[in-house]
Parts: C-alpha cells; sequence; structure tokens
C-alpha cells in the first residue's frame, strides 16, 4: 500500500515539471503503459495473500484512474498553451489591399446588355444580322427607293453597285418580318456604318433596333416602352419627349429626347441649355414597310425604333468623345471592370 | 435653309418672341440648326445728328464734332473730314460693340474730350445690298428719315433674326419662305398670306417670240415659260438687296436678282435667257449628246454626257438645266428681251450631274431634293410680278406650258383608323380644323375621312401621312405611355448562339481580360504589318467609297487592328494588357463581291505578360466553354506567329483558330516587344460543336492504381503525343505530364519526360496483373514510334 502512495506522489512530482505534450506522453508510459510501475505494481499481486488481492487490485485501478484523469487535465491545459503561443507567432501583417479589376466589358457591350435584358424582360427577341448588306434590305425594303431623297440622309459606304455596309440595324426589321408572323417583339443591336468622322461621328457606331408588330399596337405603346427603357436607364425621373421628324419606314415618325440626366431638365452643357437629349428615332412602322414583307396592314400595325448605343454609353459614363469607345486605351476599359 | 424672320413676316403676322416662335416650329417638327441675331455683335450705337464741328486744336487730321444723340449733346472726335453738320450718322456710344470685334469707351484725343466713335458699314456688318450708300469706306451718312436717339440696328436693317431650319427630306416644300411660313402658320395657329402674283400683259404674245420643244418628257415633267420684252438692266431696289443679303447673295441686277429672290421666296429654280442669243426661236429640251461640251454662267467648259439634260435652240446647248444657264445667253447690261424658264426637271439626273461635274448652285441644291410642277407655275407668276413690280419691261402675253399641272390628292379612310394607329381619340371637330390649317380640304361622312391634299404636299400619300399630319399639329404632348397592353405576349431572349458569346465574355473579363471594340475595315498598311507574309490587296473586300486609304478594306483578320491597339497602349505607358474582342471577318468566296459574303464571327484575345504555357491554359480555358475533349495543337501556319511558339487548335479535326507568341518581325513591326501573346478563335466552329447534354455520373466504386513513367527521347517529341498513347488504351482514366528533365547525362538533344497514369475499371477493383498487358502494350508502341524509352 505505501508504494502505491510513493507512486502517487512520485507521478504528481514529475507532472508538476511536465511543460510539453511529449513530455506528458512520456510520462503516461512512464506509469501507466505495457512496461509501466502501475502495471509492473499488478503484476506484484500475486506475491499477495488470496484475500488481500481483490483490495489491491482496487486500490491500483483507484490509482489508475487518478492518474489518466490528472494526465488528460494536464493535457488541456498544455494544449491550449500551445495553441496560444502557435497563434501569436503566426500573426501576418494583411493591411494590403491593392484591388485588382475585373476584365471589363466594353461600355458599349453594357449599355446594349443592359437594354436587352429590359427588352427581354418584356418579351423582346434578341436578334442579329449581317453587316453587308443588300440595298434591297438596307433602303428598299424599308420605303427608300432608289431615287428617294432620304438616301441622301445617310452617307453610305458601298462595296458593289448592291452591296454595302449597312447604315442601320433597320434591314433587320425586313428580315425578320419575312420569316417570322405577328406578333412580333424584337430587337436588334449591332454595328452600323457611315461615312462621317468627326468629334461627334464615327464612321463605325452601335445601334438597337426594336420592333413590334401585332394587332392594336399603338403610338402610345411606343412611348410606354420608351418610358420604361429611360426609367430604367437613366433613373426613375426620366421623361420622354416626342419631336416630329421623318424616316422612310416609319410614319408618323418621332425624334425622342429624354430629361437630360445630368441636370435633370433644368439645362446644362451636356444638353445645350435646352433640358433635353436627343437619343433615339422612332415611329409607327409605315405599312409599304409591313406589305414589302408579306403582313397585311389594315390587320396588323407596329412600331418601330432605333438608338444610338454609342451616345447612350456617353451620356450614361460621361464619355466625352465617341473616338474614345473605339481607341480601347486600357485605363478607359478597366474603369469598367466593376 | 436659312430663313430670315423679316421675310417671313411678309407672309404671317408674328407677334410671338422668338423663343416661342422656335419652339413652335420644332413641335410641329421644324428643327432648328441654329438662330442668329444680325445685330448681336452691334450694341450701343445710336442714330445721332451733327450739330456743330469745329478744327481739333491740336491736330490737323481730326475734326471735333458735337452730335445730338436725342436730347443730348456729346463730343465725338472724328477723322472722317467728309461729314457735315445737320448729317445723321451712326455713333458708337461708351463700352459699345461693334461687329468687327471693336470695344468702344470714351475718352481724351490729343487732349480733346470723345464720348465715342462714328461708325462706317463694315463697323455695323453692312453692305450697299442692305442699305443706300453703305459701299462707302468711311462713315455711313444715313436717310434723312432715321430718328435721332434711336438703336442703329433697327434703321440699318440688322434687327433681324436668321433661322437656320435643318428641313427633313420628304418636306421639300419647306424648301422656300413660302413654304415654311405655311408650317409657322399653323404652328402659331394664323393664316398664311398669299404671295402677289398678278401681272399684266402686252400684246406680244409669247408664242410669236419662242416655241418649246420638250423631247425628253421622261426627265421634265414640266416646264413653263414667258417673256420679258422693252428690258431695264439696272440695280434692284433696296428691299430686294437686303432680303438676298441675308440668305448670303449679293445683288447683280434687277433680272438676276428676281430669279433668285423667286428660288429662296417661292423655292422655285428660275432661269432668264437672253432672247437675242436664241437661235431660231426654239428652245429644245433634251438629253445632252455624248461628249457635248458646254460653257457654263461660271466660265469654265464641261464635258457632257446623255445623262444630263440641257436646254438647246436648234444649234447648241444654251444651259445645263437645273444647275446652270449658258454663258452663251446669259443676262447682259445690254439685254432687251429675256425669257423666263420655270420646269420640274429629275431630281436624280440633276444630282448625277451635278455631283459628276462638281458643279453646284442654288438651283441644283433644290432641284436634287425634288421641285413640284405645282410650283413651277406660281415660281413664274411670282417673278413676272416682280418684273412689273420692278418695272423692267413688258410681259409677254400668254404662258407656254408643257407638261401636266400636278392636282390635288384624294385621300379617304375610316375615322378610327386614328385612334388604331394613335392610341387616342383627336375629336372631329379638331381633325377637320388641323387639316384645315394645313390647307386640306376634308370632311367626315358616317366615319369616313374624306381629304383632298394640295399638290404641293407630295409627302402625303396615304392614310399614315394624313395622321402624322393630325397628330404633328394636334401635340405630341397629347399622348400618354402605356405597356403594350393590347398585345399578345410573347417569349423572348437569346439565341443560344449569343447566350455562349455572353458567357465567353464573362469568362474572359474573370481571367482580367478587357474587352475592346474595333472598326471591321482598315488599310493594307496595316494589314501588312500584322504578317510576316506579304499580304494581296486582292484578297481583301474593298470599300468603293472610303473615308480615306487606312479605312478601305473590310478585316480578314482580327489581329491587325488588336496589335495595334496593344502598341498604342504600350506608347502611354499602360502595362499588363489583357484584351478581348469579339468581332467579324468578312470572307468572301470570290472577288469582286458578287454576293453578301461569309462573315465569320471570331475571338481574338492578347496578353502582353504571360507565359506560352499559362497563356495556353486561359485558351484552352475558353475552349472549355464549348467542349472538354477532342482538342488537338499542331505547329501553327498562322504567319502572325512564332513559328515555333505557336499553335494550330483542331477540334475533332477541324480547324478552329490558333494561338502563341506574336512573329518577332510582327512583333517589331508594331514595336510591341517580344512577349507578347495572341489568339485568334473562330467562334462559328466552335458554337457548331454538339455540347452533350448534362447527366449525372455515379462515382466511381473501385479504387485506382497510379503508375509513373520516365521516357528519354528526342526533344522534338510532342508530349502530347506520348499522353494520347496512354489515353488511347481502355483502362486509363487520365495521364499526365508532370515534368520534363534534361541533363549531360542524358545527352545533347534528348528529354525526359515524366508522365503519371490513372488506370481504373469501373467493375472490379484493379490488380497489377489487369494492366500489365495493357502498359507492355504501350510502351511498345511509344518505343516504335517516337524512340522513346523508359529510364
Amino acid at each position: 500500500m505505501t508504494k502505491i502512495a510513493e507512486i502517487k506522489q512520485r507521478f504528481e512530482q514529475d507532472l508538476s515539471l511536465c511543460q510539453t505534450l511529449l513530455h506528458l506522453q512520456d510520462l503516461k508510459s512512464k506509469y501507466l503503459g505495457k512496461s509501466g510501475e502501475l502495471t509492473a505494481l499488478l503484476k506484484g499481486i500475486r506475491d499477495l495473500p488470496a484475500e488481500e488481492r481483490p483490495v489491491f487490485g482496487a486500490k491500483v485501478n483507484e490509482l489508475r484512474n487518478q492518474l489518466e484523469s490528472e494526465l488528460a487535465a494536464r493535457t488541456a491545459v498544455i494544449k491550449e498553451e500551445e495553441l496560444k503561443r502557435r497563434l501569436a507567432d503566426e500573426k501576418i501583417d494583411i493591411s494590403l489591399c491593392d484591388m485588382q479589376p475585373w476584365g471589363a466589358l466594353h461600355p458599349v457591350t453594357l449599355v446594349q446588355n443592359e437594354i436587352c435584358d429590359l427588352m427581354i424582360a418584356m418579351g423582346f427577341e434578341v436578334m442579329s444580322g449581317p453587316e453587308i448588306e443588300t440595298d434591297r434590305y438596307n433602303f428598299q425594303a424599308l420605303n427608300i427607293p432608289f431615287d428617294h431623297p432620304a438616301r441622301d440622309m445617310q452617307d453610305t459606304f458601298y462595296l458593289t453597285d448592291n452591296l454595302l455596309l449597312r447604315t442601320h440595324t433597320s434591314p433587320m426589321q425586313a428580315r425578320y418580318m419575312e420569316r417570322k408572323k405577328p406578333p412580333i417583339k424584337m430587337i436588334c443591336p449591332g454595328k452600323v456604318f457611315r461615312s462621317d468622322n468627326d468629334a461627334s461621328h464615327s464612321p463605325v457606331f452601335h445601334q438597337i433596333e426594336g420592333l413590334v408588330v401585332d394587332k392594336n399596337v399603338t403610338l402610345r405603346d411606343l412611348k410606354g416602352t420608351l418610358e420604361y427603357l429611360a426609367s430604367h436607364l437613366f433613373g426613375q425621373n426620366t421623361k420622354v419627349r416626342f419631336r416630329p421628324s421623318f424616316f422612310p419606314f416609319t410614319e408618323p415618325s418621332v425624334e425622342v429626347d429624354l430629361t437630360c440626366c445630368n441636370c435633370g431638365g433644368k439645362g446644362c452643357s451636356l444638353c445645350k441649355g435646352t433640358g433635353w437629349i436627343e437619343v433615339l428615332g422612332a415611329g409607327m412602322v409605315n405599312p409599304y414597310v409591313l406589305e414589302n414583307c408579306g403582313i397585311d396592314s389594315t390587320e396588323y400595325n407596329g412600331y418601330a425604333f432605333g438608338m444610338g448605343l454609342d451616345r447612350i454609353a456617353m451620356i450614361k459614363y460621361g464619355i466625352p468623345d465617341i473616338r474614345l469607345l473605339f481607341e480601347n486605351d486600357v485605363r478607359l476599359l478597366r474603369q469598367f471592370g466593376k | 435653309m436659312k430663313l430670315p424672320l423679316s421675310w417671313i413676316r411678309d407672309y404671317v403676322d408674328i407677334t410671338e418672341d422668338i423663343q416661342t416662335l422656335c419652339k413652335k416650329m420644332v413641335d410641329i417638327g421644324l428643327e432648328i440648326e441654329e438662330v442668329t441675331y444680325l445685330g448681336e455683335k452691334v450694341t450701343n450705337v445710336k442714330v445721332c445728328q451733327i450739330v456743330d464741328i469745329k478744327q481739333h486744336p491740336n491736330a490737323e487730321r481730326l475734326l471735333c464734332c458735337k452730335v445730338d444723340i436725342g436730347g443730348e449733346i456729346i463730343p465725338i472726335v472724328t477723322n472722317d473730314h467728309s461729314v457735315k453738320v445737320g448729317n445723321k450718322v451712326p455713333v458708337a456710344l461708351h463700352n459699345a460693340n461693334l461687329h468687327n470685334g471693336l470695344h468702344i469707351t470714351k475718352g481724351k484725343m490729343r487732349g480733346e474730350e470723345s464720348f465715342g466713335m462714328f461708325c462706317g458699314p463694315e463697323e455695323l456688318g453692312i453692305n450697299g445690298d442692305m442699305y443706300p450708300n453703305a459701299d462707302v469706306e468711311g462713315v455711313l451718312v444715313l436717310r434723312d428719315t432715321a430718328v435721332v436717339g434711336e438703336d442703329i440696328r433697327g434703321e440699318v436693317g440688322i434687327d433681324d433674326y436668321i433661322i437656320d431650319v435643318n428641313v427633313t427630306a420628304n418636306r421639300q416644300d419647306c424648301n422656300s419662305v413660302l413654304g415654311l411660313a405655311r408650317e409657322i402658320a399653323v404652328a402659331l395657329g394664323k393664316t398664311c398670306k398669299q404671295p402677289q402674283i398678278d401681272y399684266s400683259e402686252s400684246s406680244v404674245a409669247t408664242t410669236d417670240l419662242v416655241q418649246v420643244i420638250v423631247e425628253a418628257d421622261d426627265i421634265c415633267r414640266g416646264y413653263y415659260m414667258q417673256g420679258v420684252t422693252d428690258v431695264v438692266i439696272q440695280k434692284s431696289p433696296l428691299w430686294m438687296t437686303s432680303r438676298l443679303a441675308k440668305v448670303g447673295l449679293r445683288g447683280i441686277n434687277n433680272l438676276v436678282d428676281i430669279t433668285n429672290f423667286v428660288l429662296f421666296e417661292i423655292g422655285q429654280p428660275m432661269h432668264a435667257f437672253d432672247y437675242n442669243d436664241i437661235n431660231d426661236k426654239t428652245i429644245v429640251v433634251r438629253r445632252a449628246h455624248q461628249g457635248e461640251k458646254l460653257v457654263p454662267l461660271d466660265n469654265k467648259e464641261y464635258v457632257l454626257c446623255c445623262d444630263d439634260i440641257v436646254i438647246a435652240d436648234k444649234n447648241r446647248a444654251i444651259g445645263l438645266a437645273g444647275i446652270m444657264g449658258g454663258a452663251n445667253s446669259g443676262i447682259k447690261e445690254n439685254t432687251g428681251c429675256v425669257l423666263f424658264e420655270s420646269a420640274a426637271f429629275a431630281r436624280m439626273n440633276v444630282r448625277r450631274t451635278s455631283h459628276r461635274l462638281g458643279l453646284r448652285s442654288d438651283s441644283s441644291a433644290r432641284f436634287e431634293k425634288g421641285i413640284e410642277t405645282y410650283t413651277n407655275n406660281l415660281g413664274l407668276s411670282r417673278a413676272l410680278h416682280l418684273v412689273q413690280q420692278l418695272n423692267c419691261g413688258k410681259i409677254t402675253r400668254g404662258r407656254i406650258s408643257v407638261g401636266t399641272v400636278a392636282a390635288e390628292r384624294k385621300i379617304e379612310f375610316g375615322v378610327d383608323r386614328i385612334e388604331k394607329i394613335l392610341g387616342i381619340v383627336i375629336p372631329d371637330k379638331r381633325i377637320l380644323g388641323i387639316l384645315s390649317s394645313l390647307n386640306i380640304k376634308a370632311t367626315i361622312k358616317n366615319g369616313l375621312l374624306s381629304c383632298l391634299v394640295p399638290p404641293y404636299r407630295d409627302d402625303i400619300c396615304r392614310d399614315c401621312d394624313i395622321i402624322e399630319e393630325l397628330i404633328r399639329v394636334y401635340g405630341y404632348d397629347n399622348i400618354s405611355g402605356t405597356l403594350l397592353d393590347k398585345s399578345r405576349i410573347t417569349c423572348g431572349g437569346k439565341t443560344s448562339d449569343a447566350k455562349m458569346t455572353d458567357r465567353i465574355k464573362t469568362v474572359l473579363t474573370g481571367m482580367r481580360y478587357n474587352e475592346c471594340v474595333f472598326y471591321p475595315f482598315a488599310g493594307i498598311e496595316l494589314f501588312a504589318k500584322a504578317t510576316a507574309d506579304k499580304v494581296n490587296a486582292d484578297s481583301y473586300i474593298k470599300i468603293v467609297n472610303p473615308i480615306g486609304e487606312e479605312l478601305s478594306f473590310m478585316n480578314r483578320e482580327l489581329a491587325p487592328n488588336m496589335l495595334q491597339c496593344v502598341a498604342l497602349n504600350l506608347a502611354r505607358n499602360n502595362t499588363d494588357i489583357r484584351l478581348f474582342e469579339v468581332g467579324k471577318v468578312y470572307l468572301a468566296d470570290s472577288l469582286p463581291l458578287k454576293e453578301q459574303p461569309y462573315e465569320q464571327l471570331r475571338l481574338s484575345m492578347c496578353n502582353t505578360g504571360v507565359t506560352f504555357e499559362n497563356f495556353r491554359a486561359d485558351v484552352l480555358q475558353i475552349l472549355h466553354c464549348y467542349i472538354d475533349k477532342g482538342v488537338k495543337l499542331l505547329r501553327s501556319k498562322s504567319r502572325v506567329l512564332h513559328p515555333g511558339i505557336s499553335a494550330d487548335i483542331y477540334i475533332d479535326g477541324v480547324f478552329c483558330g490558333y494561338f502563341g507568341k506574336i512573329h518577332p518581325q510582327v512583333a517589331s513591326n508594331f514595336d510591341i516587344g517580344a512577349d507578347c501573346m495572341y489568339a485568334e478563335l473562330f467562334m462559328d466552329k466552335l458554337i457548331e460543336l454538339k455540347r452533350g447534354e448534362i447527366r449525372f455520373e455515379p462515382f466511381a466504386k473501385y479504387p485506382s492504381i497510379t503508375r509513373d513513367f520516365a521516357f528519354v527521347c528526342d526533344e522534338d517529341v510532342a508530349a502530347q503525343d506520348i499522353l494520347d498513347e496512354f489515353f488511347a488504351l481502355s483502362l486509363v482514366e487520365n495521364a499526365k505530364l508532370f515534368d520534363v528533365y534534361r541533363s549531360e547525362q542524358l545527352g545533347d538533344g534528348k528529354k525526359s519526360l515524366a508522365v503519371s497514369v490513372v488506370f481504373r475499371d469501373k467493375n472490379k477493383t484493379l490488380q497489377d496483373s489487369d494492366i500489365e498487358k495493357q502498359v507492355n502494350k504501350v510502351l511498345k508502341s511509344i518505343r516504335e514510334k517516337y524512340s522513346a524509352v523508359l529510364r
């Protein structure tokens, strides 16, 4: 029995000196291992008289339990100390925040995507068409015959007598109507070409065409659609104004102005003091165009609009010169990678 | 069309201020380019009367005057010795501004006080066409009727606005003062006066002077002629020359001025021939003979062709129809008899001739826009009225008229059509009122709207044109928006191709590439820079009328624009340039072009700070948007790229693009350094690849075995070929290259490729013995094909 007390005493002493998990491991095998002191003690049970053996056994087991629980408690303490030390050691400088921008979509693409999403929500299909067009689709099908003065409105790049770079996205109106019957709701974004080149004109720019043909489509629907577009593109308070104009493929035809998003309509340098900015042309589809495409103009009517995406991007993002859009300086492009 | 406000006032009683007027004009569809106030630069200049003149005490060349400026006498020093006591002259007072930019302040001249300066015509921006005797150099002496103390602008006629109106292409009738006056009257709700066209005729019959033969009636729909005898050529009165001055014309003589006046006022180009120059009393309107020569009033000789229309007598051409009269028949100082011509020549012929010869005139500009036969008679009558008003001579009896006069056009439709198009109801009374203000005679009976459209409105042909007239006058502000609430629902969306393009763009931006947009055309010089080969201009689609040589051919590759853009960015010290473009190239089956060419959608990518291996990973990542296997990379044939560090992409045997390092020659052409990586992928080919349906595949049940192999082989053995040998085995799940090793021990031109191969059987746990046979077979094959042996 004295041996038990002695072992316990020695264990307490060893444990108090123990600083690491490794020491604890050693301590565990020294006392509780296969060839540890307690095992040796138990082996000595054979030398005891039979009646003392149960008591002795119970005492040794009690000691084992005691030592195990003390070891466990000590292990927990050391583990926690070690974790604290490690965490203290593993501290680094986390202050740097050099944000790398995403790659950016081109501002014209951003505007195009935004408009497409808005129109898709209204049930419009998004189409694309050829950039090299025939005279027929670019002009004749749109009620612009060979000798029509309206041809002078658009300075056309010709490839042959009959083939040209499309001057607008409107040819897709005719192409689409020829193969699809009403109800039609279509938009068509794309590059268009005119032989101008100065600060406000680029020989290449982007348009998006919109076309609706069905029974009961009115000029009010055109205005409503454009109000919906304008309020989402430029803010809830944007107003839409129609001014009479002329396009051979729409009748009535209107130029569409929006309240200036820069000054809210009070007048500023962007809107040249008028409070309005001209953003697109539109109108009710000319019955000649419907008839050219095999649609009964007494039963169906529709509206069409075409707007310049570059101009909208310039207004929306405050880009002063259209040439910046085609120059592709990464200092401009990276500003759109958000 | 430049429109003097004072001229419009002849026809419409305008009481509105200029802003209100312009707004109303815009509201009915007259787009205004610019409004100029003629007297804008002339401020604080008044009419004064000289009451005293004395020699300046200290300067021989100066005079000291006392002038009355309306109740106040002030001193003015002048160097103009022509002024007399009693003269009324313009005086610029303290802080006055003048047309030539001068700013006047009071001060002392050689010790004598001067409160301002007398002005001459130039300082007021006027000339002799606008004010009597205003061609003088010195101080302008005003008319006796000038009111002392009044602002000078009213007196000299510069208290006037010029409104520059942008007339739309359908409204040829608005290219005149009268046409715009009709519109302005509608806009202001007023009436437009009719032009005065009455005159009396002499006993001389026009037909006794001349006969007119219109041979080319297909290109001359109307031809009208009447003569004036006993002509007196002299200067036109100021009221007429001042009008012409305001639209930019100098006065010539009374007859020429009348033709110009009618051109601007009525919109009808006129011409006056000297009767003496016309042979055999005959005027012929015909096509020019091929090679026929004519010297018009600009005194240059032009060679004509049979598309041109000429006015001729029996022997020779005497005028280029609609463009300019001949020098051989023009008005001269001693002209005694003239023939006035008013006609409707075909606009396309006038246009083509004018463009071909580079000969433009106010007349040709009108004809190019189109002239109605209705205006022919009106213009001629107005000219003859002015002849009589100006006492230019005696008007011959009767008019020679060839062609039919345009009649009123009848248009009928159900009045409910208006609501169907506009979505709003305009009351019948208002409809009739609006149409009446437009000189359209209209009635509504049993829901049927009948209209008679005046002949000068050739743009109004059917119901929708009438509806447009109604709404533009009624006002677009009366339209409120609706959202297609009476139309059927449709399914919107993008095509799968467009969705794929969007996805590619998104992935690229995630890889920090920025999107570019370029012109799809460029010049041969740029194409030549972007290849190590020679460029053949004949293989490109050419623009017939390009802006310049550098923008004259359609792209066949995206590389030239992209590389030029990289060069621009590098030149601006931008770094870490990663760019992409989704654009088209234009590939013709044969040239010259006969039909629409194939427009191939491509993707170009460029990266200036990356190794070939990393760039290849980027390219493969993009390809992975489409497919996950079947890609084969072969040495590229592209001449944009470095032959040793570039690859052509084949997918299931289809050529889908190329990528790699820029060819050193190309890099040097653009001065962009040698480390630029470039890729061009054919999106049309990629889109055609069929992507399988996505189905969940259960995880493998049985474990795999991984084996590593190291092969020693020649440098030019492609690692992918070795891997492909393994992939051909049925039990191989994956094979990867994990090391390339070179050493002296291996020898020059040799390398060691270390490959890790994963074997798996779907149906059972593999044993080494299961793969032994396959491994032996592949090792043998690799040894035989590539002389590659196991280390």
